[in-house]
């Protein structure tokens, strides 16, 4: 609860900060109101799972923690954007309000014990993303994603709405435990709830990009300024898998044998569409979009699979995979603006990444241990990611499953090195690319996280 | 039971439901079949009446009114505003490939079939008309559900509308090299 009402009213300080002629003050300012939400957020860590606001907000150990990893990533995230110094037409306080107020939105969805908490959190995240997809304001490209986004969205939008429609009309109320009350009570609950469930899930699995409604994922990833694409694909999807695990857990765990196999039909496409093309890609921002919609697979599994485990599942993959994003595209920032002054075309290329281990030892090394860990490597978090996530499904006996998730991650192997390949084995002229000491610090940061994660997993899956 | 027997046990109620049924369905399919835009748009503010009306049959006076103002008022003049910006006159050819066609058929059409058959099958609650709260959808009853139980979300709400009004002035601001209308 302490969250969404600090980021609400800080945001709107942070928008009225940007009246002031100098823009230093801005990310200092934005990285505070970050610490203090997250700290704030972990207040109540050790009380009893409450409801605030008449019902429509909950809050347990699983909920903080999901929390927390959205803002912690957006607080790695904020620090990673230097202010926008280097831009003349940024208009930095726009950017970080919006920033805050979409974090509005993720602890919302994260949390939300109504429909309607969702559908407005949702819609808040969504909006704001829109907006920052389209901030490069005289970019073809960022114009193009900004307005396929926004319409592709409005749609899931729709849809999503709709089925909440519908299960209202089925169950007489938006509450998740009257509908999981209605759900045990009825042995043949009513066709309605049936529609509206699988029109509500449509939605949400739209927004976390799950194959088959993931055709708008590559195009918007890649046109999007890459600060905001590291945003979307780590803030937009943990928000979106911890609303989806609550929806499912907390009502419709009673009709597991109904949405099984549709979410499993899902699951595999997913992983299948993701890894598979992503093998295809020449761009490193364009296969780090199709590896988002891979990693949503493997997320998937663990709510297919929707045992006792998934739960902590779900929240180890999220914050290793969050991590490693934002390594990967921390990288990916600073040598493209190097690279970009050569040659536009090249910059967010396998290629740009050329002779990076020579000149570059840190940048090279943070870039292949976030390829690792999004590979799944031993050693790393992203291994015991998906080692809890393949022993849940395991738990839930989905065999098959297990085979083609295990098939689809050597795939991934292959293209994840290609990027560590270049940086270690090709030629390039790439010379040494100056780094500020606070981006360094955080790239750091988040490659020891990676590491420790990877040597005790248990110190973060004893929490939850 | 013949139309006529059928016809003489209407009550009031149900006979405007039918009549009203009846022009929303005709009004919506003139807006996807009048080829002149502009007469797409005026059926469908004629829909949207039409709607409001099945709101008053269902106790919903504040909703009524509400989608008169905002849809049928605000929405539809705006859609007025860019057909006319836009300058539509002129029937384009839609260049659809076939397979498009037919997908978008299928697709139509299973979701028409999977609705026809949940609505045949589903049981509506019955509602006792002694004990029903006629003032239901009134501004006040309205106003104390909003107001107590829906207080976070209805609050929370204006920060959605706050971060569209952001991003309207940020991304319709003018640069500095842009040109002037």
């Amino acid at each position: 609860m302490l969250p969404i009402v600090l980021l609400s009213i800080l945001g709107l300080v942070v928008l009225f900060l940007g009246f002031q002629k100098s823009k230093n003050l801005l990310l200092p300012a934005t990285l505070l109101v970050l610490a203090i939400v997250l700290v704030a957020n972990f207040l109540h860590w050790n009380d009893m799972p409450s409801l605030y606001f008449k019902n429509m907000l909950f809050e347990n150990k699983f909920t903080m923690a999901f929390s927390g990893i959205v803002i912690f990533s957006a607080f790695l995230i904020v620090a990673l954007t230097r202010g926008f110094v280097d831009d003349e037409s940024a208009q930095p306080a726009e950017y970080y309000t919006l920033m805050l107020f979409s974090l509005v939105g993720a602890v919302m969805m994260i949390g939300f014990e109504n429909l309607i908490m969702l559908f407005v959190g949702i819609e808040i995240l969504s909006v704001s993303m829109f907006i920052l997809t389209g901030s490069d304001k005289k970019n073809l490209r960022s114009n193009e994603a900004a307005l396929k986004y926004f319409l592709m969205g409005a749609f899931a939008t729709g849809i999503m709405l709709f089925g909440m429609a519908l299960l209202y009309g089925a169950t007489g109320s938006f509450n998740l435990t009257a509908i999981k009350g209605y759900v045990m009570a009825n042995n043949a609950p009513s066709a309605m709830l049936y529609v509206g469930l699988l029109m509500l899930l449509i939605g949400m699995l739209f927004k976390v990009s799950a194959a088959p409604f993931h055709f708008w994922t590559p195009d918007v990833y890649d046109g999007a300024p890459t600060i905001f694409t590291t945003y979307m694909s780590t803030i937009v999807k943990t928000a979106g898998f911890a609303a989806i695990y609550r929806l499912l857990s907390g009502s419709f765990s009673g009709i597991y044998s109904f949405w099984w196999m549709t979410l499993a039909v899902i699951t595999v496409l997913t992983l299948l569409a993701g890894n598979i093309t992503a093998v295809y890609q020449t761009s490193f921002k364009r296969m780090m979009a199709y590896s988002s919609i891979s990693h949503a697979g493997y997320l998937l599994l663990s709510l297919t699979a929707l045992t006792n485990q998934s739960q902590s599942a779900i929240v180890f993959y999220s914050l290793a995979y969050s991590i490693a994003t934002i390594s990967a595209f921390g990288v990916l920032m600073l040598v493209a603006k190097e690279t970009g002054v050569h040659s536009y075309e090249n910059a967010e290329r396998f290629e740009a990444f050329n002779g990076l281990g020579k000149k570059n030892p840190l940048l090279a090394f943070v870039l292949t241990v976030s390829m690792l860990s999004l590979a799944g490597i031993p050693l790393t978090a992203g291994f015991w990611g998906k080692f809890f996530v393949f022993s849940s499904a395991a738990d839930r006996g989905l065999t098959w499953m297990l085979v083609i998730a295990i098939l689809m991650s050597t795939v991934g192997i292959y293209y994840y090195f290609k990027a560590i390949i270049a940086a270690y084995m090709r030629e390039g002229e790439l010379s040494a690319i100056k780094v500020s000491p606070f981006y360094r610090l955080i790239l750091i940061a988040t490659t020891i996280i990676t590491l420790v994660f990877g040597l005790m997993p248990d110190f973060l899956k004893g929490l939850v | 039971m013949d139309f006529s027997g059928f016809l003489n046990n209407l009550t009031p109620a149900t006979g405007f439901f039918y009549f009203l049924s009846f022009l929303t369905i005709l009004t919506g399919l003139m807006v996807v079949l009048s080829k002149n835009p502009i007469h797409s748009v005026l059926y469908l503010i004629a829909t949207f009446f039409c709607l409001s009306g099945h709101y008053v049959l269902l106790n919903a006076q504040f909703l009524a009114a509400v989608n008169i103002i905002v849809y049928a008022g605000a929405i539809m003049v705006l859609f007025l505003f860019v057909i006319m910006f836009l300058n539509l006159k002129q029937e384009d050819e839609e260049s659809k490939t076939n397979l498009t066609k037919i997908a978008a058929m299928v697709t139509g059409g299973t979701l028409f079939l999977i609705f026809v058959a949940v609505f045949r099958k589903t049981q509506f609650g019955a509602f006792n008309a002694y004990s029903f709260d006629s003032q239901v959808g009134m501004v006040e009853s309205l106003g104390e559900v909003l107001y107590k139980d829906y207080l976070l979300p209805f609050e929370l709400a204006s920060i959605l509308f706050l971060v569209a009004m952001i991003g309207a002035v940020m991304l319709g601001r003018r640069e500095a090299g842009d040109r002037h209308f």
